[in-house]
């Protein structure tokens, strides 16, 4: 528990430092549209998916590999980028809530004990991941906004769509860190 | 029609004779020419038709040949793009990595991508019932096996490989067998079209050899035909020639002898001291001298006709009066008339028109009629001459006629069309022993063609024959460029 709670005080110091790198001036930086250095994260599935809405609660549930399948059946596929990458960043801090090592952690420990189904798939690319979530049914990624397009399907959060005002998932800019 | 409309009519139906007559001369004298221009002209025919029929069973066979191998091709590349699209699927199964079976999964649709592509161009592009039956079963199997493919697919990428190898053993294998067949299919319909195409190419082509052997054999058949009926013509013509010939010579020797043998008798009678006295001997002289010139008068007519003939003949044309013609007939005959005992009736119509010709040739064709007149007029001593202008003819074809009429044994009308023809003689004649040569009406009429008049001829056997000169009238321009001509050769001699 001890690295959860390390981990929630990581997540917490990039957010104090997040806000306080925006300028006194710039109070309204949270209601302006993303930028190239931060943008959104769009939760996305394949079209065939019935899912239209998650909560986060059932959204970190998916990530973390504790459900194994949507309700029309079908076995869940999650995809993840490569350790390092902007957008798995962001998922580990704002879906997760984990450190990239408690992350690993807890899909060696769930699978060794049964809790975890399947290992989270590894893409290189957003492209690569787009792909990924096209050819499976039961997958479940995520894009940065500029990335998605017709092929797959985006996910509301808890109502709200990644173009929407009070998104959450964010990618931070390598320059951020 | 007004008058000046009927007369120029009249006169380029006038020069249209000469042309005809020009025309049928080079067509009798070129009958090979015409008939080696014509086999060519067919044979030039027969090849153009034969190359243009030669040329769209060509076309017709590329235009096969390429749509055979253009669907034969595409049938292959779809073949080829299908087994692909397995393919890259199955290769997604030989890793764990995600990125590389992405990059199968992606082959593996872009290959199938291809095949959809090319099974709808060839639905578009059916056009029997059959085609378009297996197009569209085509299209079902391959959706079918698409959907077992996705499935593969999905399961591959989630990591579940013994789901996929299920799937693709119960679903993927049946179903793409299903795909290979109907392409075989395909393929074997495109065999059987382009079959059906080359039989009816190689069918185009036996019609194309039929026609061709049909028309050089008609060719071939109507040339020979042409050059045996010319030449059987030809020698048909030289067989008669010959026959007329001897005919003529016949004629002619024994036209000769009877007075040479007369000659050679009083010459016998004068040698041998037979004939006695001054009288006697006058007697033989004028035997002599009057069998002399009907042998030289005889030649004059061979050696006319054949200058003729030859047309060496150069007639001085003059204006003419017909009186002078006619008299000068009577005054060369008048002794042969004379001494026939035959009475020759003149009519010449008063003023008559001035006609051009040459006066001793014109007395020669009349001559000609009258010698011809005594001979065949049998018991009936008597001869008409008779000279009128035909008022019944156009201003542009009046002229002046001059008919020699007997009342003698005529002719047979079977007999008529040969008798200007040159050493004729009519077979009942020559039964009758008339003398003559059959030169007589053809040189009468050669001289009367080459006047610009014809000669015709009106006869009923045992009634009597007329003969009829026709002579076109002089013009004024004419008579009056003749009339200078003639000053100016007055002047010259005087």
């Amino acid at each position: 528990m001890s690295a959860e709670r390390q981990s929630v005080l990581r997540v917490l110091l990039i957010l104090a430092v997040t806000t306080l790198g925006t300028a006194p001036g710039n109070a309204g930086a949270a209601a302006s549209p993303p930028t190239n250095s931060g943008q959104n994260l769009a939760i996305i599935v394949n079209q065939s998916n019935p899912v239209e809405n998650l909560s986060s609660t059932e959204l970190r549930r998916i990530f973390l590999g504790e459900r194994s399948h949507w309700p029309n059946g079908r076995r869940i596929t999650l995809v993840m980028m490569q350790p390092g990458e902007p957008e798995r960043d962001a998922v580990l801090r704002e879906v997760c809530r984990m450190s990239e090592k408690d992350f690993n952690n807890h899909f060696l420990h769930g699978l060794f004990t049964g809790e975890v189904f399947a290992s989270p798939k590894t893409l290189a690319s957003p492209v690569g991941v787009r792909k990924f979530v096209f050819n499976v049914p039961g997958a479940i990624g995520y894009l940065r906004t500029s990335d998605v397009d017709a092929s797959v399907k985006v996910v509301r959060i808890d109502g709200l769509l990644p173009s929407d005002r009070d998104y959450k998932i964010q990618v931070q800019a390598r320059s951020a860190k | 029609m007004s008058e000046k409309t009927k007369d120029a009519a009249e006169h380029s139906t006038l020069r249209a004779i000469p042309l005809m007559r020009i025309v049928s001369g080079l067509l009798a004298r070129n009958s090979y020419t015409l008939l080696l221009l014509l086999v060519f002209g067919i044979e030039v025919g027969v090849g153009v038709f034969v190359i243009r029929d030669l040329h769209t069973a060509d076309v017709e066979a590329q235009r096969m040949y390429a749509g055979s191998v253009l669907g034969l091709r595409r049938i292959g590349e779809l073949q080829y793009q299908a087994q692909e699209t397995r393919r890259s699927t199955l290769y997604a199964l030989t890793t764990n990595d995600s990125n590389l079976q992405v990059e199968y999964a992606d082959q593996s649709r872009e290959a199938d991508r291809r095949v959809t592509d090319g099974i709808r161009e060839y639905v578009e592009q059916a056009r029997i019932a059959r085609e378009v039956d297996l197009g569209k079963r085509l299209e079902r199997d391959w959706s079918a096996y698409l959907h077992v493919r996705d499935e593969v697919l999905a399961s591959i990428l989630e990591g579940s490989t013994r789901e996929a190898v299920q799937f693709d053993l119960t679903g993927g294998v049946p179903s793409f067998e299903r795909v290979r067949q109907d392409l075989e299919e395909v393929k074997r319909l495109y065999d059987e079209q382009a079959s059906e195409r080359l039989a009816i190419v190689a069918g185009s082509s036996h019609r194309s050899a039929g026609r061709l052997i049909a028309v050089l054999g008609f060719t071939l058949l109507f040339a020979s035909t042409s050059i045996w009926a010319i030449q059987r013509s030809k020698m048909m013509g030289a067989v008669q020639l010959a026959q007329l010939q001897m005919d003529f010579v016949a004629s002619v020797s024994h036209e000769l002898r009877t007075p040479l043998a007369v000659i050679c008798s009083a010459a016998d009678n004068i040698a041998d001291g037979v004939v006695e006295g001054k009288e006697q001997l006058t007697r033989y002289g004028v035997v002599i001298r009057n069998q002399t010139r009907q042998i030289t008068e005889l030649v004059n007519d061979i050696l006319l006709f054949a200058s003729a003939k030859d047309r060496e003949i150069r007639y001085k044309l003059r204006p003419l009066q017909v009186q002078e013609i006619v008299q000068s007939v009577i005054e060369n005959t008048a002794e042969l008339v004379r001494g026939s005992g035959f009475v020759i009736e003149q009519h010449i119509a008063p003023g008559l028109p001035y006609v051009m010709g040459d006066l001793s040739a014109l007395s020669q064709c009349l001559q000609n009629l009258i010698v011809n007149a005594v001979k065949y007029s049998g018991e009936n001593r008597w001869i008409s001459v008779r000279a009128v202008l035909d008022h019944a003819q156009s201003r542009l074809h009046k002229e002046v006629r001059i008919s020699v009429q007997d009342r003698g044994i005529g002719i047979a009308s079977s007999e008529l069309p040969h008798i200007f023809e040159p050493f004729y003689r009519s077979p009942a004649v020559i039964a009758t022993q008339i003398h003559g040569t059959g030169l007589g009406l053809p040189l009468a009429k050669n001289i009367a063609e080459a006047m610009g008049g014809k000669l015709t001829v009106d006869s009923q056997l045992g009634a009597g024959s007329v003969f009829t000169l026709h002579l076109p009238l002089i013009e004024e321009a004419q008579l009056h460029r003749a009339a200078v001509v003639s000053g100016l050769d007055q002047l010259q001699k005087q």
